[in-house]
């Protein structure tokens, strides 16, 4: 009986299909989210933190309480992950990326009922890891890591590059305006700063005085633009990259089951959910369809 | 065929005959006759000297409109007669859809003055704008983004949400660490937001951090900056290389099936020659498709 109790609040939290209660929880936990983060940003603004403070307080309150409840009964039903050695399955959860934002989303909150003196600006930092247990529930999100993810190399080396242009163009601008403007360029670190912002806005926040400093400048402000064009190169062939591996996979599969003549239930079943989780639309599945059909009829 | 009928072929564009392309061609071009005007009359050295020419084309403009717009949906009825519709299915999926919410709004308000001459004109010339958008039913090119956007929607909300969702921490943490510091530049959360949109739009929020984890901070958001704008513009180019791609294999299996029985009649000639028209493909495109079905089959 509790086995089975553990089991299905496991699926409804994670969002397991075969519940349909899973959505309403999802709902739920998001709202609650998002009037979380409304809340710490309008907290923010000194008027209104003046005039509804007790609200903000009970809010704070209640919301702890609430996210407290759902870490705990997470822990306790992720037991029935791994039914023979119930904390294996909670200790991966507590350790995993999403277990650690629940936990330092809400805990903070009793350090600070235990220790009054406590630093408030860090725990309101820590209050708005909550926006990221939103990040749990957007597949789409965690496609695009991937992506960006499997193409970790070509970013490596764009960083690289962009390193190297940060410190010669830092150490170029401190030889050429280090005299003329000390309080900017005084030091090398100092004109990596500047170097940056240059880089990445193309366009920086002190203005050079020299000829020399003028000409850095700008170089300066070019390779900013061939940063941004090498960054979105890589962004766009890791997507087309995805999107192709998706497709050729589909397509083995969906050979594979117009292979013996006959798609039966189970395999249109699998062809759907293959669909829904490399999220095709149905005019590409049926182009692919198409095509397959058409390479099985062509005798060549 | 009823005047209804052939009514509706005209304005719809449904067969290329000669009627139906001036049809096209004068609306179009008095559209943008409309647009050049309002912007003209914006200037008040011009609008003071050609003050009644202006008004004079507008009530030209709006009488033509209104024309248009009844016929529309007069003839629309014809719409799904072929399929066994009823008329008001096909006036109503006219009058709600985005063509016919701007052919109203941007022709029922000029009435609206007249029976109310108190209304403020600003808000009229606004609606006058609208018309703009009657130009691209005569062009794909709206449509194919719209289209390549619901395509890729699930990858275009991750790239909001992400911006979201930095949008929130980055503010936040900028607050927090300078808001004491800078209390006139970062008050609140929210102006901190406004801060890290400028940073997101331009590259540059236009602040100087005073303190070093600010400084950190600000260099950190500045590279995110550049990131979000490669993941958007990669989001963006995928979806319009994956639209290219869908319509050249539909075309491509078209031909196939038109190849198929080895001879190419005038209607099938002619039912290409309008899918080519409708997809936007270049010429070279179509030959080079061509030609690849051409040596599959020689093979």
């Amino acid at each position: 009986m509790i086995a089975s109790s553990q089991k299905t609040v496991m699926e409804i939290l994670d969002g397991s299909p075969s519940q349909p209660f899973s959505r309403y929880a999802e709902w739920l936990i998001s709202i609650i989210v998002l009037v979380n983060c409304t809340a710490v940003i309008l907290d923010s603004v000194p008027e209104i933190h003046a005039q509804h403070k007790d609200f903000f307080h009970e809010l704070e309150f209640w919301s702890v309480m609430f996210f407290t409840f759902e870490y705990l009964i997470r822990v306790w039903s992720l037991g029935a992950k791994t039914p023979l050695n119930p904390w294996k399955g909670r200790r991966e959860y507590m350790f995993s990326a999403f277990g650690l934002i629940d936990f330092f989303a809400t805990m903070p909150y009793y350090l600070h009922v235990f220790f009054p003196l406590f630093d408030l600006r860090i725990l309101r930092v820590l209050r708005l890891l909550r926006i990221l247990k939103l990040s749990k529930y957007n597949t789409a999100l965690q496609d695009l890591f991937t992506a960006v993810y499997s193409e970790r190399r070509a970013f490596g080396s764009a960083a690289f590059l962009l390193l190297i242009a940060t410190i010669v163009s830092a150490s170029l601008m401190h030889f050429a305006e280090g005299h003329a403007q000390p309080e900017h360029f005084g030091s090398i670190p100092h004109s990596i700063y500047w170097s940056i912002i240059t880089i990445t806005s193309g366009f920086g926040n002190v203005e050079p005085v020299t000829k020399g400093g003028e000409v850095i400048a700008v170089l300066t402000g070019f390779l900013g633009v061939c940063m941004a064009a090498i960054m979105t190169g890589i962004v766009a062939s890791a997507f087309a990259n995805q999107m192709s591996r998706k497709k050729a996979s589909y397509m083995a599969q969906l050979r594979q089951v117009l292979a013996d003549g006959v798609v039966s239930d189970t395999e249109r079943e699998a062809l759907k959910r293959l669909q829904v989780q490399f999220r095709l639309s149905d005019t590409e599945v049926q182009t692919m369809m198409d095509q397959a059909a058409m390479a099985k009829g062509d005798p060549s | 065929m009823t005047i209804r009928r052939r009514t509706f072929e005209i304005l719809e564009g449904e067969v290329a005959d000669k009627a139906s392309r001036f049809c096209e061609i004068f609306v179009a071009s008095l559209v943008v006759l409309n647009v050049l005007a309002i912007i003209l009359e914006s200037v008040h050295e011009i609008h003071e000297a050609y003050r009644t020419f202006f008004h004079y084309f507008d009530l030209f403009s709006v009488a033509v409109f209104s024309v248009e717009y009844v016929l529309r949906v007069w003839s629309y009825a014809e719409k799904f007669k072929a399929s066994g519709g009823s008329s008001w299915q096909g006036r109503k999926s006219y009058l709600f859809s985005f063509y016919g919410f701007v052919d109203f709004f941007s022709t029922v308000p000029f009435y609206l003055q007249l029976l109310m001459p108190g209304t403020d004109l600003r808000v009229l010339r606004m609606f006058r704008l609208l018309r703009i958008f009657k130009l691209s039913r005569y062009n794909s090119a709206m449509d194919d983004m719209f289209e390549a956007i619901k395509s890729e929607r699930d990858s275009f909300s991750s790239a909001i949400f992400l911006l979201f969702i930095s949008c929130l921490l980055f503010s936040s943490l900028i607050y927090i660490i300078e808001g004491h510091d800078q209390p006139q530049v970062f008050p609140s959360i929210p102006a901190a937001m406004h801060w890290f949109m400028m940073t997101i739009i331009s590259g540059w929020g236009n602040v100087d951090p005073v303190t070093y984890p600010g400084v950190v901070l600000v260099v950190v958001t500045q590279i995110m900056a550049i990131a979000l704008a490669a993941i958007l513009t990669g989001v963006v180019s995928t979806a319009y290389t994956a639209q290219v791609a869908r319509r050249e294999s539909l075309y491509e299996m078209q031909i196939r099936a038109v190849l198929a029985d080895g001879v190419v009649s005038d209607e099938e000639a002619e039912h290409l020659k309008s899918m080519q028209a409708k997809y936007g493909m270049s010429d070279e495109q179509v030959e080079a498709i061509a030609a690849q079905v051409r040596a599959e089959k020689g093979q």
